[in-house]
């Protein structure tokens, strides 16, 4: 059975000519059912445009994504389809309309998308409510009355309300204190395990990816430079990337004894990317092929694929 | 030996009787990281403010001292604080809103020399441009000729901390310094805060709710919630051997499973007593009042009633 979501040489290029700013080049990704797939990497790496195109807020440039074995086109998205994936935004304070109450917004969705008739809403939206732990008498509050971390359960609901089969979470926790963050992950997984819907996460938070994801993609510069099992990448990764990524996370453990990697200079423009790896530059592993071709994720191993020749063809470098 | 000394510091709104921070106390000893650790709410920032001299309108300080090397800071007739150039300096969460946008970066931090060591404007210019490559800038002369928003956020946040060293601070503040950048950033920021401390002998007061960076970081820790110092020691003492409930529980809320549905209630600033008492799983009536701090361990001290009962004798409630 083809994977819920496949994702096909996935390309999004903002503007056009000298300017042009490629910020999703070329990405392969599979979601299947009932599955949470984490997407980590730094600013600018393209996983927001990803997550965006996934929800067919943004239309790609090229490639092709396909859900539930149909080919999903920005342009004429079905009704049905818009239904079935849902996404939740970074900041709730923006996402939910500061004029509705939260039983009107989380009416809308299952008026608009599932044509349940609004007399029929009330025993839906007390029941949501519940699955997100918030109290009934929520339904008349506006989203300014509540915190943020409860306007946040607010925005979860409203995209569960249509019943989706796939919700793409954009850093959905990290406009929230470190303290409420475990609560929010354990919210959502036992949101899974109830509707057994599948996640897109998306987070440059590793340590809460790490809770909830059951496989990882790393982007770097609009490509996944290495997908594996969340245990696999984060105990043993591969990518120099990756490593390094890791390697400077803070922990809490006072007794790790990790080698901080601590790369040089900054990502480089997008708009200006060298020829070859466009990690050359601050690769500890880079040699001549990395600055002459551009390197593709080959497979590492059963389920893991890594995007780097050091790594891939170890004899050459 | 301690640099900065705050001691009994209250800080509350004009004509309410609410206090923000209620008898709030710590020090930063010299070349020593000192970590002020709470949520959203916990006055952590306030305190930064009120030290130096930013507190917004509508919040006054109503008691307290603040001393560097032994001097009086707090002016007793108007309560705000007086510093001299020097004294302190602070780097902000967001460097980008920090800066002047309509100045090139090298002039504001060139103006500080000017005005602290009177030197003139040529001067100025060369020692910023030091300054610039001091934080690890490269080509620092063509950055000190740019706008704020012509750089990047790490950028940006070297550029706050190439200012604030220019007054060649006793006291460091940085106030969630990295709470914008990405991880790879925080490590080259982390590191350069790290070799300022060991080249100046300044000391930091690191403000974050991140208990990672705080494990990272810090060499002692002081917990607040709700304008109260809950608990202080080494960093070994907090995260190993933490004695007061409330420091257990934040470091449980990141760390351990925790139940999905328990809506955490803010902080309550009507509340007389230990501010954390409503939460508390070990609350008694005693918690209406105030708790003293109690010792202990060597430089280990926890505000709670526990404590009270343990040198009685009595075991736990």
């Amino acid at each position: 059975m083809p994977a819920l979501l496949e994702v096909r040489g996935l390309q999004k290029t903002f503007g056009r000519g000298r300017g042009a700013l490629p910020a999703v080049r070329g990405v392969d990704l599979d979601v299947e059912r009932g599955e949470t797939v984490g997407v980590v990497g730094e600013s600018g790496c393209g996983k927001t445009t990803l997550a965006r195109m996934v929800a067919g807020l943004t239309r790609a440039t090229d490639g092709h994504i396909r859900f539930d074995g149909s080919v999903l086109d920005g342009s004429s998205a079905s009704m049905e389809n818009r239904r079935r994936i849902q996404m939740v935004f970074q900041h709730p304070a923006q996402s939910l309309n500061r004029r509705m109450s939260v039983g009107a917004m989380l009416a809308e969705p299952l008026r608009l998308l599932a044509g349940v008739p609004r007399w029929e809403t009330t025993d839906r939206i007390e029941e949501m409510l519940g699955l997100v732990g918030l109290d009934p008498a929520f339904r008349t509050r506006r989203p300014r009355q509540l915190s943020g971390g409860q306007q946040q359960r607010v925005a979860i609901a409203r995209a569960l309300m249509p019943d989706p089969d796939l919700v793409v979470l954009d850093e959905p926790t990290s406009s929230l204190d470190q303290s409420l963050r475990g609560r929010m992950i354990a919210l959502l997984r036992r949101i899974q395990e109830i509707r057994d819907v599948s996640y897109l996460f998306i987070s440059h938070d590793l340590g809460t990816v790490r809770r909830i994801a059951d496989r990882v993609a790393v982007m770097y510069l609009g490509r996944i430079v290495e997908i594996a099992p969340t245990g696999e990448l984060f105990d043993d990764p591969r990518h120099p990337y990756t490593k390094a990524l890791l390697s400077v996370a803070p922990t809490m453990d006072l007794d790790s004894a990790r080698e901080r990697i601590v790369l040089e200079g900054e990502t480089p423009s997008p708009t200006d990317l060298p020829t070859g790896c466009s990690f050359q530059d601050r690769c500890p592993l880079v040699f001549d092929r990395c600055r002459e071709e551009s390197p593709v994720l080959a497979p590492v191993g059963d389920y893991r694929e890594v995007e780097c020749f050091a790594v891939t063809h170890p004899s050459h470098s | 030996m301690n640099l900065l000394e705050v001691d009994g510091l209250t800080v509350g709104l004009e004509r309410s009787p609410t206090s923000i921070l209620a008898n709030v106390a710590f020090s930063v000893p010299e070349g020593k990281i000192v970590g002020l650790v709470g949520e959203s709410g916990s006055g952590k920032t306030m305190a930064a403010l009120t030290m130096m001299g930013l507190l917004p309108d509508g919040i006054e300080v109503r008691s307290g001292s603040v001393r560097i090397d032994g001097r009086q800071l707090m002016d007793p007739d108007t309560m705000t604080v007086e510093r001299r150039a020097g004294d302190m300096a602070m780097i902000f969460q967001h460097p980008q809103a920090a800066l002047n946008p309509t100045m090139r970066v090298g002039r504001q931090i060139a103006r500080v020399f000017s005005l602290q060591q009177g030197c003139g404007r040529d001067e100025a210019t060369s020692l910023a441009i030091e300054m610039l490559s001091r934080v690890g800038i490269p080509g620092a002369e063509r950055v000190a000729r740019a706008y704020p928003h012509q750089l990047s956020g790490g950028m940006c946040q070297r550029v706050m901390i190439a200012m604030a060293l220019a007054c060649r601070p006793r006291i460091l503040i940085a106030d969630e310094p990295t709470t914008a950048l990405d991880v790879t950033i925080q490590a080259q920021i982390f590191d350069l805060i790290r070799d300022l401390v060991e080249e100046t002998g300044a000391g930091v007061l690191f403000i974050t709710h991140d208990l990672a960076a705080v494990a990272e970081m810090c060499d002692t820790v002081t917990v607040l919630f709700g304008g109260q110092v809950m608990e202080e020691g080494s960093r070994d003492d907090i995260f190993r051997r933490p004695r007061n409930p409330y420091t257990t529980y934040l470091l449980d809320s990141v760390q351990k499973e925790v139940d999905p549905h328990v809506i955490e209630a803010g902080v309550d600033f009507e509340l007389v007593g230990c501010r954390f008492g409503h939460r508390c799983r070990y609350a008694w009536e005693e918690c209406g009042g105030v708790p003293d701090m109690f010792s202990v361990g060597a430089g280990h001290r926890s505000a709670c009633f526990l404590h009270a009962m343990e040198e009685n004798g009595a075991g736990a409630p």
